[in-house]
């Protein structure tokens, strides 16, 4: 009796620890899977150019430019799903190197919606940028805009220099008076 | 050809040239000629008019026809244009329907897009599109599309108005004796796909079959204008799914003649294989609906088991089942990393065929209960084929020897060994084994090209990795091109027109075979009873898809 009851009980027991029939989860796990499958895209907002590339050879026009507050790049690309037919062309053009910006091969297989009107309007591949990370662009492109204006004024100075030594030299020679030039710098 | 070229001098031609080397190409003058020219090149054996392709150039005023007529058995082909004056009321040119019985709907389709009209038609009315489609001629260039599908959503409610119009003729003309009726045999029966046959009965017997085509009409020919030359792939690809790759390669073809390149051996060896995988996955599906039409589904699952294989040869190659894209002008797009593991799939494929063959062979093969239906039934003689021009496996079957890998070798199929596969009797059971034996050859080409492609890379001939696509020029030259494939259900034919610094084409026209295949369907259908209808339009394995584009 007793002996039973304990074998029944670890049979329970074994019964919570064995794998169930149904571990197999077939949404995300397909009965073939190719290692280049076109699935959902994956945008890389951090190497993407802004090139536009992708949205010119869309043949179906799904691709639309997200625009950005920052130069480069000056816009991203977000995918419309409704619209989308999976043919790959955006990321052959992609010109990025030696990963694409714009990727479904080897892309997720899960693509599931409710197929409501509405949830059709919504069933997009948005590209979620962090603030910070804006923030931090810009301030590096501020930074670099300055560095390159302090460049700038620096090379305009040098040159300015230069032409002046030059019309100071040229003038010694004629020994011509400068006076009318001086003027005009004035 | 020189006996053609000779006929074709007798007329006032503005030039007659040779084009590849089953083509004369010939441009007539007087359009009043035209009828003269047909009949004296009917004398010499070009019976078949392939399809009629105008092409509008508005900047010249004025509208080119192409005929392409061919001589199936010969192998001569003719490509002949006549100048035609734009203005809708001059746009008339001779009917060759009563000459050549083949180009009858091909000259209705381009009545409905374009506007020709065709004098002496037996009956030339408004085809593919609606007879209150507004604007008309949906292909001329100054069509004004926004305007077109603006009228559209405002009328929606008034279009169904033509079926009741239908409705209440038929019961005028039809009367009300003996047991006479019209059925409507689709466009949502289980067999029928989306066309509609109005079946005019009496009693059980079939008087006669109007076919009523274009609710899958999706203007591809017009949508290719508005893309690149490689985004077209993916509108070349939709005019039928069931064998996707070849409408590409016809395509690609055409690019590559106006852009004078040569692809690689590698990409051409992988043109074949990936044409045949298609082929294969589309026999596939006709054998099994074959069946299917006559109310055994188990043939079409069993098949749809097999196709599934077949169609992960082209998944791990390209990264989609159906709509694959895979084969762009240039040669094919993916290079192909992994050879090894690719060609086990495609053996795994072939071995699952091979695995189940003894059981398709004694159950549905030789199935006595398909036999007694389908033998001696819908039998259509070599006179057929070239009267109407039944391509590709419907021509085999009656055993014409037509095969365009054969007769215009294409990618690779000139340097494999390939015969033509002929059945003899041309009835329906024989367009079924046809389809049986085309797999097998398929299979057979397939192995051929996989040992050829790992000779050349085991020899250094060939890299995998980089020799797939060459460089096309991103702007073409203006220039025509004809490139001709053997499709699954037969010979496809495209005609590309581009111009100057192009990055567009300019116009394509796509000749697909099922459009002969319905409009024989009348012939073949009359006299036979209502249950042969689903048996022997199974037969004819037609799509809708390439039948309206």
């Amino acid at each position: 009796m007793l002996f039973q009851i304990t074998e029944k009980i670890i049979r329970v027991l074994k019964g919570v620890t064995e794998p169930r029939i149904a571990v197999k989860d077939v949404v995300s796990e397909p009965a073939h899977k190719s290692p280049i499958f076109r699935g959902r895209h994956e945008v890389r907002y951090d190497i993407c150019t802004g090139c536009d590339a992708c949205n010119k050879i869309c043949p179906v026009d799904a691709i639309k430019m997200k625009p950005l507050p920052i130069k480069r790049p000056n816009k991203v690309p977000e995918v419309n799903l409704a619209i989308c037919i999976f043919c790959g062309l955006c990321e052959d053009v992609c010109p990025t190197k030696p990963e694409k910006a714009i990727k479904l091969s080897g892309g997720n297989i899960e693509m599931l919606t409710d197929g409501t009107h509405e949830a059709l309007d919504n069933f997009w591949v948005r590209v979620n940028i962090p603030d910070e990370w804006i923030e931090n662009k810009k301030r590096e492109e501020e930074e670099k805009a300055r560095k390159k204006a302090e460049m700038l004024a620096k090379k305009k100075a040098e040159a300015e220099a230069k032409k002046k030594q030059e019309e100071a030299k040229n003038s010694n020679r004629a020994n011509v008076s400068s006076k009318p030039e001086k003027g005009e710098e004035k | 050809m020189d006996r053609i070229k000779e006929v074709l001098n007798k007329f006032d031609m503005e030039y007659v040239e040779d084009y590849k080397s089953t083509w004369i190409k010939a441009k007539l003058k007087n359009k009043n000629d035209l009828l003269k020219v047909i009949e004296s090149l009917k004398e010499v054996g070009v019976k078949t008019c392939s399809t009629v392709s105008p092409t509008d150039f508005i900047d010249e005023n004025r509208i080119e026809v192409n005929y392409f007529l061919e001589d199936l058995f010969n192998k001569k082909n003719v490509w002949l244009k006549v100048d035609v004056d734009r203005d809708l009321e001059k746009c008339e040119i001779d009917s060759i329907t009563p000459l050549m019985p083949s180009a009858d709907w091909h000259e209705l389709e381009s009545f409905s897009t374009f506007g020709v009209k065709f004098k002496g038609h037996p009956n030339l009315r408004y085809f593919l599109i609606s007879s209150d489609y507004y604007g008309k001629f949906p292909f001329r260039k100054d069509f004004d599309w926004e305007a077109h599908e603006q009228n559209l959503i405002e009328n929606i409610n008034s279009i169904s108005d033509e079926f009741f119009e239908d409705y209440e003729k038929n019961e005028k003309t039809i009367g009300h004796e003996e047991s006479k009726t019209v059925l409507n045999w689709g466009p949502t029966h289980p067999a029928s796909g989306p066309i509609r046959l109005k079946v005019f009965i009496n009693g059980e017997n079939v008087e006669k079959i109007d076919a009523d085509i274009g609710y899958v009409w999706r203007a591809l020919e017009n949508l290719v204008e508005r893309k690149d030359f490689v985004g077209s792939i993916v509108a070349v690809e939709r005019i039928c799914f069931m064998d996707n790759p070849n409408p590409m390669i016809c395509y690609s073809q055409a690019v590559e003649e106006i852009a004078g390149k040569e692809i690689t051996p590698f990409a051409k060896y992988m043109r074949v294989i990936l044409g045949e995988v298609g082929r294969i996955a589309s026999h596939l599906i006709s054998a099994g609906s074959f069946f299917g039409t006559m109310g055994l589904q188990t043939f079409l699952m069993w098949n749809l088991d097999i196709r599934e294989y077949f169609l992960d040869v082209l998944e791990d190659y390209s990264g989609a089942r159906i709509a694959t894209a895979s084969i762009e002008p240039g040669g094919v797009r993916y290079p192909l990393n992994d050879y090894k593991a690719w060609f086990e799939t495609i053996q795994k494929a072939i071995d699952k065929f091979e695995s189940v063959k003894a059981d398709i062979d004694d159950i549905f093969i030789k199935n006595p209960l398909m036999s007694s239906r389908a033998k001696g039934n819908g039998i259509f003689t070599l006179n057929d084929v070239e009267e109407y021009y039944l391509a590709g496996p419907i021509a085999r079957a009656s055993g014409a020897k037509i095969d365009v890998r054969i007769d215009e070798p294409y990618a690779a199929y000139g340097e494999l060994n390939i015969n033509y596969v002929t059945c003899e009797n041309g009835d329906a059971r024989d367009r079924l084994y046809i389809i049986y034996k085309e797999i097998m050859q398929s299979i057979d080409l397939i192995k051929q090209a996989m040992k050829k492609i790992e000779e050349g890379i085991e020899s250094g001939e060939m890299n995998p990795t980089k020799d797939h696509l060459i460089r096309m020029p991103r702007r073409m030259p203006a220039g025509e091109a004809v490139s001709r494939v053997e499709w699954a259900r037969g010979e496809m034919l495209m005609h590309l027109v581009t111009t100057d610094k192009s990055t567009s084409p300019y116009r394509l026209k796509m000749r697909a075979p099922s459009v002969n295949h319905t409009m024989v369907l009348n012939k073949l259908i009359s006299g036979k009873t209502l249950s042969d209808i689903p048996l022997l339009y199974g037969s004819m394995h037609i799509c809708q898809g390439d039948l309206d584009r």
